[in-house]
């Protein structure tokens, strides 16, 4: 068998250098996109071999790498990132395909950016040993921070370097976490090692109840930043607003934060000193992010401003579900990681397009678009329902498997989630009366609609919606069976 | 019988229709009308077939389940209850997408339109035949999204873009009740069963039927008074009832929603949209009858619906919005007849659901005719119209059979009548018995005043109408057949129908839920509730039985002499100086009091204020804690010179040094 996890980083990231020695945009971008289809189809040689009923590590490779320090190369796949590498693998080519219509200055380091950036976040996707994990996860602000840096709008100078700064701040933090966990356990045992479920495993065994509460803060602070949940997430709107179309889809990727959540927090969460204090911040900080981010929506002239916190709004569902930590809600909360960047990148991609073709993005100077763009109303429309929850679309299975499952252990949270709903839908239906619909505004002057790679790249991720909406098992099976084995962690240890 | 194993195709032919036409319509005659008129032609005969079957055996319901995800399925349930409903659903649809092949004939959007209402249908059939309460809530979020849709139809139009986000949104405010109530009861339903049970599909209405007992058994207390689970999540459920079925406060949505095509409003009104939400409390009776303060709750909003809409129905000059009214008032009957089981128990639901469905005729005839005198006239003010029986014979002739129906027309202990009258007068008649029984005189006295003002408000609009002389230069003439048989046939429906079906509908329904597939008892549902059950002796007063038709003939006989006969000058009464006229022309200022003052000025003004507030401070803590450390970074700017890519090294290697030093430290301790 191929050794699946190690290839998902390595091919997009050759693949990387090589577009970078590209002179040509024509060539960059078909580098590019033969490098995400060789990723895509790993993806599905992956998938096809995966299994869904099991929550071991599978694809699982481990050697010495510095062994004076006990780091490790070891990589694996399982259920709960199995499904955030397959959105990568998807949304990754179309975003190539999307950004083919765009000119840009310098392309070759403009594509092999996209394909860095793929190669990092799936790098912290299959990394199993803290070391790696980390260097994989600062590696992901690079490509970010230029993306925005050069190729961003008129803010882009203040935007890279708070978002760098910020979220940088937030991994060092989450860096002394790493020490901490490694450093207590080896005291434990005499052995140092950075083997993260060896880690989470032997935390339960260190023995102050403070340190362990301190180790877990520090890890939680990092990844909550990253998701971003409130009140960690004012990087969020200047950077995603800031940044080009395939900087705020890629953005949208980066679901390491949540991804955090599941792989080492929950895990660690029962063997704290006060698990139920933490599940009750948790849980306050998700459903407060729901709303909280929905009613900014709500008062955003710049639709993709608008957008951005409408994200803050929907991530906050995933902090939600994981406290709820039952088997059906932090399964709510893996599909709404996967939904989610599913649908934003169709919001980012519609925004992309309606900003490039009139020049504006501010809400109330455009009007009546859809009597000009008829293809992206109808895609647009597909990515906004979605995202404010209409059935038989994605986001739906999310938000209701989160909502119905924590409500049975943090009604209020959940209620407070609830109170967003109607407002969710306000924000997104007043976009679209007042970008789309109603006269059209001449002083855009002649608008034109999506081109064809446009249309494809946005069209597929249209119908992935629907289709995962219709029948979300594929990636939701093996999202149960792995919160089951994590909620059977907590189960075991009375919480 | 093989045709049972086909009742899944009944939503998913107009499905189809809807890719079909959605796709492919536009280089096809008419649009691609056939496509769903074919489709939903063959799922009215499913539906009829297995009605059939069911008639002849009530006890074989069809039933078919699939797992969809986790322990939810999709599947089919068609017991009496579903099937009148498909019946009728197909049926009235089938007839208005006929209409519309004439109605829409200029429009160059055709296609688009008739996959809408294909995929309008198909979501409100499945929301019927669900068998699970989930099924039954992502059916009727799509109604809602194809009502936003087909409403905004005319986009470009900004009150028509205006009118769908407003149906959308007040209409979300029930759905998130009627959410929030499911998700209260798979809390509650885990917490009795002991988690996740294997092998069942925990949503399924039997399974949800089969532990009313132990939800009524829960008890949460909320401020200070203990009410049972049941009784919540049944309010919530109603909650979402009355946004989709536009009663009282949430009924705002549906005047406006006229602004789509006449079709689409027929659509609306009569078949697949407002009936939802009748149909959701029918669905889950059972829960209702163990949660007698919810009943109570229903009838009373049902009640002063009924009368409230009935108001403003009497001084709006437009067509169509008297219509719209006149919806949301008999709307506002069924939810009373409903509310009813309070005292007749299960009843209530055959009393209800004939009304809906007679109502569904006589509507969409309505609906149908107004479309016809637009169509023909092209304005839909009143005060422009007069004398159009002239030119549109058929229409005048149509339109006033089903003025007839709905104002109960028909005589008392026979079987002459209107099909309203049947239907009417039996809710009518059970709201006294309300009264008799447990003292809740006002919904009586609602529906009885709400009788009269119907009668008032159609007659007025048949009469400024269809009579008198033109008040302005229109043109006009008969609609095509395509139009006109569409109206015969309804014609004919609302006149006859209620007498033909009378007894069998009633007694055929009291069936839904005592058969195979839900097994509930009613007298110990009642007894939970802790209430008894009376029936209608037949020894009511005889002028009990005859007020109805009393207050009807009262209210045509002031319409004639104001309308027809002209015997009153309405200039001083009917004017923006009359503080009462006013007050009912300006639909009691709802629109400021709602959109106006409580939306704008508190959720959007206030709230989403603060939140900005808050932010602004979270960002600006951030920003200056970033100046300081930029400060910092100025001190050091030989190091710092912005080029990002030595980050990346000098972190990693920072990253291995840390390492590396600690560990060293750590050797020599």
């Amino acid at each position: 068998m191929l050794p699946v996890a190690s290839l998902l980083i390595l091919v997009p990231l050759i693949f990387a250098a090589v577009t970078f020695l590209t002179k040509t945009k024509d060539q960059a971008a078909t580098l590019a996109f033969a490098g995400s289809l060789a990723t895509l189809g790993l993806t599905l040689y992956a998938y096809l071999n995966f299994d869904s009923s099991t929550a071991v590590m599978q694809f699982f490779e481990s050697m010495e790498w510095i062994p004076f320090l006990g780091i490790k190369y070891s990589v694996g796949i399982d259920g709960i990132s199995m499904p955030l590498i397959i959105l990568n693998a998807i949304v990754t080519p179309l975003l190539v395909l999307y950004s083919y219509s765009e000119d840009r200055e310098a392309p070759n380091r403009f594509y092999a950016l996209i394909l860095a950036m793929q190669a990092a976040v799936i790098g912290v996707f299959v990394s199993l040993d803290f070391f790696m994990f980390y260097i994989f996860w600062e590696l992901t602000l690079i490509p970010l921070f230029f993306m925005v840096n050069i190729w961003g709008g008129e803010k882009r100078k203040h935007a890279s370097y708070k978002f760098f700064i910020y979220t940088h701040v937030a991994s060092l933090v989450m860096l002394l976490g790493i020490f901490g966990i490694s450093f207590a356990c080896l005291q434990q045992t005499g052995v140092l090692s950075f083997d993260i479920r060896e880690l989470i495993t032997q935390f339960q065994f260190i023995e102050s109840g403070g340190l362990k509460d301190a180790i877990f803060l520090a890890l939680l602070f990092g990844f909550l930043a990253k998701i971003p949940s409130f009140p960690f997430h004012s990087w969020l709107p200047d950077a995603y607003s800031e940044a080009p179309t395939a900087g705020s889809v890629l953005f949208v990727l980066l679901k390491i934060g949540g991804y955090g959540l599941f792989r080492i927090m929950l895990p660690m969460l029962p063997n704290t000193g006060s698990p139920d204090l933490i599940i009750m911040v948790m849980g306050l900080l998700g459903g407060v992010s729901v709303l909280y981010g929905a009613l900014l929506a709500l008062r955003q002239k710049d639709l993709k401003r608008m957008i951005a916190y409408s994200s803050v709004s929907h991530m906050g569902y995933v902090t939600l579900g994981a406290a709820g930590l039952v088997t059906m809600s932090v399964s709510g909360a893996m599909f709404q990681q996967f939904s989610h960047g599913l649908i934003m990148s169709i919001m980012f991609m519609s925004a992309g397009v309606i900003h490039r073709n009139t020049g504006t993005r501010i809400i109330n100077e455009l009007g009546g678009l859809a009597s000009k763009m008829p293809k992206l109303t109808v895609i647009m429309m597909v990515g906004f329902m979605a995202s404010l929850g209409l059935p038989g679309l994605t986001g739906f299975i999310a938000e209701f498997l989160v909502l119905t499952f924590t409500f049975g252990e943090l009604p209020g949270f959940v209620v407070i989630a609830l109170l967003a709903i109607v407002i969710t839908a306000g924000y997104h239906l007043w976009a679209m009366q007042r970008a789309m619909f109603g006269v059209y505004n001449e002083k855009l002057g002649p608008v034109a609609d999506l081109d064809f790679p446009q249309t494809l790249a946005m069209a597929l991720i249209a119908l992935l919606v629907l289709y995962f909406g219709l029948n979300p098992s594929p990636v939701l099976d093996m999202m149960i069976t792995n919160s089951n084995a994590i909620v059977g962690l907590a189960a075991a240890a009375g919480v | 019988m093989a045709l049972e194993n086909l009742a899944f195709l009944i939503p998913v032919l107009p499905a189809l229709a809807f890719v079909i036409t959605f796709f492919f319509g536009k280089n096809m005659k008419s649009g691609g009308a056939i496509v769903p008129i074919l489709a939903i032609a063959a799922s009215f005969v499913i539906s009829l077939m297995i009605t059939l079957g069911l008639l002849a055996n009530p006890e074989e319901v069809v039933t078919q389940s699939v797992s969809w995800f986790a322990m939810l399925n999709l599947g089919v349930l068609i017991d009496p209850l579903a099937a009148v409903m498909l019946c009728m659903v197909t049926f009235v649809s089938l007839l208005i997408h006929i209409y519309a092949v004439g109605y829409m004939s200029h429009d160059p959007a055709k296609s688009r339109y008739f996959a809408e209402t294909a995929l309008f249908t198909a979501a409100m059939l499945s929301l019927i035949l669900s068998d699970n309460i989930l099924q039954l809530f992502v059916s009727w979020e799509l109604v809602g999204l194809c009502s936003y849709l087909l409403i905004g139809f005319w986009f470009t139009k900004p009150s028509a873009a205006a009118a769908a986000k407003k149906a959308f949104l007040t209409t979300r405010i029930g759905d998130v009740m009627f959410l929030t109530g499911i998700i209260v009861l798979t809390s509650d339903l885990l917490k009795i069963a002991g988690g996740i049970p294997e092998g069942v599909y925990l949503l399924r209405f039997n399974e949800i039927f089969s532990y009313i007992p132990e939800l009524s058994a829960m008890q949460a207390n909320i401020f200070g008074t203990e009410v049972s689970h049941l009784t919540i999540i049944t309010l919530l459920f109603f909650g979402g009832a009355v946004g989709k079925s536009g009663q009282f406060p949430l009924h705002v949505w549906l005047p406006d929603a006229m602004e789509g095509p006449t079709t689409v409003s027929a659509l609306i009104h009569a078949a697949t949209m407002v009936t939802a939400g009748v149909y959701l409390v029918a669905r889950t009776f059972p829960m209702f009858l163990a949660a007698p303060d919810s009943l109570m709750v229903v009838a009373y909003v049902g009640g002063f619906t009924a009368l409230f809409a009935a108001t403003m129905g009497i001084v709006m000059n437009d067509i169509k919005r008297v219509l719209a009214f006149s919806t949301i008032s008999q709307l506002g009957y069924m939810m009373l007849g409903l509310g009813l089981g309070a005292t007749i128990g299960m009843e209530a639901v055959g009393v209800s659901l004939f009304h809906l469905v007679n109502h569904a005729f006589f509507k969409a005839l309505l609906f149908l005719c107004a479309g016809s005198v637009i169509h023909a006239v092209g304005t839909h003010d009143m005060r422009e119209l007069g004398g159009v029986a002239k030119v549109m014979p058929i229409t005048a002739v149509t339109m006033t059979a089903a003025a007839l129906a709905l104002s109960g027309m028909g005589i008392p202990g026979t079987s002459i009548g209107t099909s309203g009258f049947f239907s009417k007068d039996a809710i009518i008649e059970n709201a006294y018995l309300l009264g008799e029984h447990s003292g809740n005189w006002l919904p009586y006295v609602f529906s009885i005043l709400a009788a009269l003002l119907t009668s008032v408000y159609i007659f007025r609009l048949i009469f400024m109408t269809f009579t008198g002389k033109p008040r302005s230069n229109y043109g006009g003439h008969e609609s095509p057949s395509s139009m006109t048989i569409p109206l015969a046939i309804l014609a004919g429906f609302a006149l006859v129908f209620g007498g033909l079906t009378q007894t069998g509908f009633m007694s055929f329904l009291e069936e839904t839920f005592s058969n195979n597939f839900v097994n509930v008892d009613i007298g110990s549902l009642a007894a939970l509730g802790g209430y008894e059950l009376v029936h209608a002796t037949g020894h009511e007063p005889l002028f009990i039985l005859w007020l109805p038709l009393i207050v009807a003939l009262a209210g045509l006989g002031i319409s004639f002499v104001l309308y027809y006969m002209r015997a009153v000058d309405l200039g001083g009464i009917a004017s923006e100086k009359n503080p009462i006229y006013k007050l009912l022309y300006r639909r009691y200022y709802q629109h400021e009091l709602f959109t106006e003052f409580f939306s704008i000025g508190i959720v959007y003004g206030v709230i989403a204020f603060l939140a900005q507030v808050v932010d602004v401070i979270i960002d600006s803590i951030v920003e200056s804690i970033s100046i300081v450390t930029v400060a910092a970074g100025e001190a050091l700017k030989r190091v710092q010179t912005g080029v990002v890519q030595t980050y990346a090294t000098v972190m990693i290697a920072g990253v291995s040094l840390l390492i590396i030093l600690v560990k060293l430290i750590m050797e020599v301790l």
